[in-house]
């Protein structure tokens, strides 16, 4: 049986920053000391169809801002904390964990909930990639809501909410913010039959492998991975506002990549909090739900969009999405109608 | 005449600058007369001091404390109650009792303060700074706002390893001025630019690898082929760089006229910094800005950057 001891986490630390954006230096780093902090000899890893059926396993993620995190400290008991709430309101304890999706410290803090709680970690996820809503899940796609759902703060608050799936993030935003930027949440509550059916399987594992030293970086992609292009930023326009060029950002940026060698295209990433749309020479040649990244040619780290500034030298990669994201159902959710562009 | 000074050696290289040219070495009895002196220098972790270590903030795991993972002898540590979110509010009344107890029984006289949330209000932090300077007469005190950078553990860590290079940092000023007295000290910084010994004594951290970056820029401008001796291209270096100074904040700002004047705010604080680290004030311009919205937060919180230089009197 697979189980994240100190060895291992290094290794699934490393595997779960290869394709995550967002990941500020800061948070990253204190998820990973506290994780190594709490895991003792190891905790467990599970696939959900080992479980008993009716086993109650509970998703657990950082909601809000990582900037928020490295911040204001966590007081240690916020992920165990959620959990129980969830139990109080269910009547079951929680027999595993699994993350909603495994970048960064969004796969640290549900490996740091199974230890607190003495519980395994599901071998899976909710996304196979990162979306920016909680409600981006395949847990949704296959009917499971995200609520009821369970907030802890680092002040020691706690906030339950219960609602109709479409409402949750609504609520949760201004509730976030008013904690302090962030929360751990614990949401979709399931039984393990149903997370068998919903979850992407296999990817804790996946980063375990991805995170040797040594491995490639496409290992870390469960249904592949391509270059699109490596080149030279040539302009960021937009939200970033570098010298003082300001606009809101709420707006969304293009970055605009010159291909440095083969046909030398232009190629156009269309951001919105994340790339969601590549253009080359105009054509579209990558979009939403596939994951659009760009990784920095010197230290090999992904690139934010926020922090992406003319000069830079990165390679495009597109990081196939799982299949359940390509279905009508799945396109909708996650696709590029869902971060506003109806093309 | 500027003097460019490197030390680290076994005996401090001087060269002499004139019209921006490079005039090779000094001679020591016109060095007095020199009109600046720029010194290289990078600094020892080897001769920090102990420091007194005030987090202002919640409870956290111990392995998330301050001083953890240190080595021994880096100093003591206490968290007091206090700090502030993101988005400003109090976390909790800051427990000056906790502060006045800590200084008064610590030993220590070179105190690093970090609270939760003072790049976006450091309030806390200088309401610290005043009980501690009341109860440890002489007490060497660094904020860590003035360090800025987001992330407490690592805005903490900074702040501790500028106390720690205080003393040493002042002895070391002390030698130089005692050699070229009545000559205005600079000190190069670690990456670019210059600044006044008064602000490399507050801030040493500032100048960690200054010689390092001498180097560097004084190869760069002599040509690597010349076969300059290594002390020598550091000295010329630090004699390029001019005082720089940089401010970095989390700001709230709703809307865009509310973003502009925040900014403006930062940019004051930036020049009349840069003029401590001695740029003359008529000269003394913003060269950067960058502006940042901290993602997956409502629009209105930002990260801003500012980079001002000027030119040494």
């Amino acid at each position: 049986m697979t189980a994240v001891g100190p060895r291992e986490l290094e290794r699934f630390a490393a595997g779960s920053r290869l394709f995550a954006t967002g990941a500020a230096d800061s948070s990253y780093a204190l998820a990973h000391d506290w994780a190594r902090a709490v895991i003792g000899d190891g905790v467990p890893v599970r696939q959900a169809s080992d479980l008993d059926p009716g086993a109650l396993c509970v998703a657990v993620t950082l909601a809000g801002s990582t900037t928020a995190l490295g911040e204001q400290l966590p007081r240690g008991d916020e992920p165990e904390r959620a959990v129980r709430a969830l139990e109080r309101r269910l009547g079951t304890r929680a027999a595993a964990v699994v993350a909603l999706n495994l970048a960064a410290e969004n796969a640290l803090i549900p490996l740091i909930a199974a230890a607190a709680l003495g519980v395994p970690l599901i071998d899976g996820d909710g996304t196979g990639r990162v979306f920016p809503l909680v409600e981006q899940t395949t847990y949704t796609l296959g009917g499971i809501s995200a609520a009821p759902l369970a907030l802890a703060g680092a002040s020691g608050e706690l906030v339950l909410l219960e609602t109709a799936p479409d409402r949750v993030e609504d609520l949760l935003r201004p509730v976030v913010l008013s904690l302090g930027g962030w929360a751990v949440a614990a949401c979709y509550p399931m039984a393990a039959r149903d997370l068998a059916r919903v979850v992407v399987p296999g990817t804790v594992s996946l980063l375990l492998r991805a995170g040797t030293p040594g491995a490639p970086r496409s290992a870390a992609a469960p249904y592949g991975v391509r270059t699109l292009c490596r080149g030279r930023i040539l302009a960021v326009e937009g939200s970033t506002g570098h010298g003082g060029e300001l606009a809101l950002p709420s707006l969304p940026s293009s970055i605009l990549v010159q291909e440095s060698d083969g046909l030398r295209r232009l190629i156009r990433l269309e951001a919105h909090n994340e790339i969601v749309l590549a253009l080359a020479d105009g054509a579209a040649v990558a979009m939403a739900p596939d994951q659009i990244c760009m990784i920095a040619a010197t230290g090999g780290l992904v690139v934010d969009v926020d922090k992406a500034a003319p000069g830079m030298e990165v390679e495009v990669m597109v990081v196939k999405a799982a299949p359940v994201w390509h279905t009508q159902e799945g396109l909708a959710l996650g696709g590029l109608r869902a971060f506003g562009i109806p093309l | 005449m500027i003097l460019g000074v490197a030390l680290g050696g076994r005996a401090p290289v001087a060269v002499a600058v004139r019209d921006g040219a490079f005039a090779g070495p000094a001679d020591p009895r016109a060095a007095r007369a020199a009109r600046a002196a720029c010194v290289a220098v990078d600094l020892e972790p080897a001769g920090a001091a102990p420091v007194a270590v005030i987090r202002v903030g919640g409870p956290c795991p111990p392995v998330l404390g301050p001083l953890a993972g240190w080595p021994d002898g880096s100093g003591v540590a206490t968290i007091v109650r206090g700090g502030h979110s993101l988005t400003g509010r109090p976390l909790a009344p800051l427990d000056t009792d906790a502060v006045r107890a800590f200084a008064a029984g610590c030993g220590l006289t070179d105190f690093a303060v970090t609270a939760t949330g003072s790049p976006v209000l450091a309030d806390h932090e200088l309401a610290v700074a005043a009980v501690v300077s009341a109860e440890v007469p002489g007490a060497r005190i660094t904020l860590s706002y003035e360090f800025g950078r987001p992330g407490l553990r690592e805005r903490e860590g900074d702040a501790i390893r500028n106390a720690a290079l205080g003393p040493a940092a002042g002895r070391l000023a002390d030698e130089v001025a005692a050699r070229l007295p009545g000559v205005p000290l600079y000190f190069a910084r670690s990456g670019s630019g210059l600044v006044s010994e008064h602000y490399f004594r507050r801030y040493p951290l500032a100048c960690l690898r200054g010689a390092a970056a001498s180097h560097a820029r004084g190869l760069a401008a002599l040509g690597e082929a010349a076969g300059v001796p290594g002390p020598v291209a550091a000295a010329y270096g630090a004699t390029l760089a001019v005082p720089e100074a940089q401010v970095e904040r989390i700001v709230q700002a709703r809307g865009r006229a509310e973003l502009d004047r925040v900014l403006q705010d930062v940019r004051d604080e930036v020049l009349t910094r840069v003029v401590s680290a001695g740029a003359a004030p008529g000269s003394a311009a913003i060269a950067e800005t960058i502006v940042n919205p901290l993602s997956y937060l409502p629009d209105g919180l930002y990260r801003v950057l500012v980079t001002a230089r000027g030119a040494a009197p």
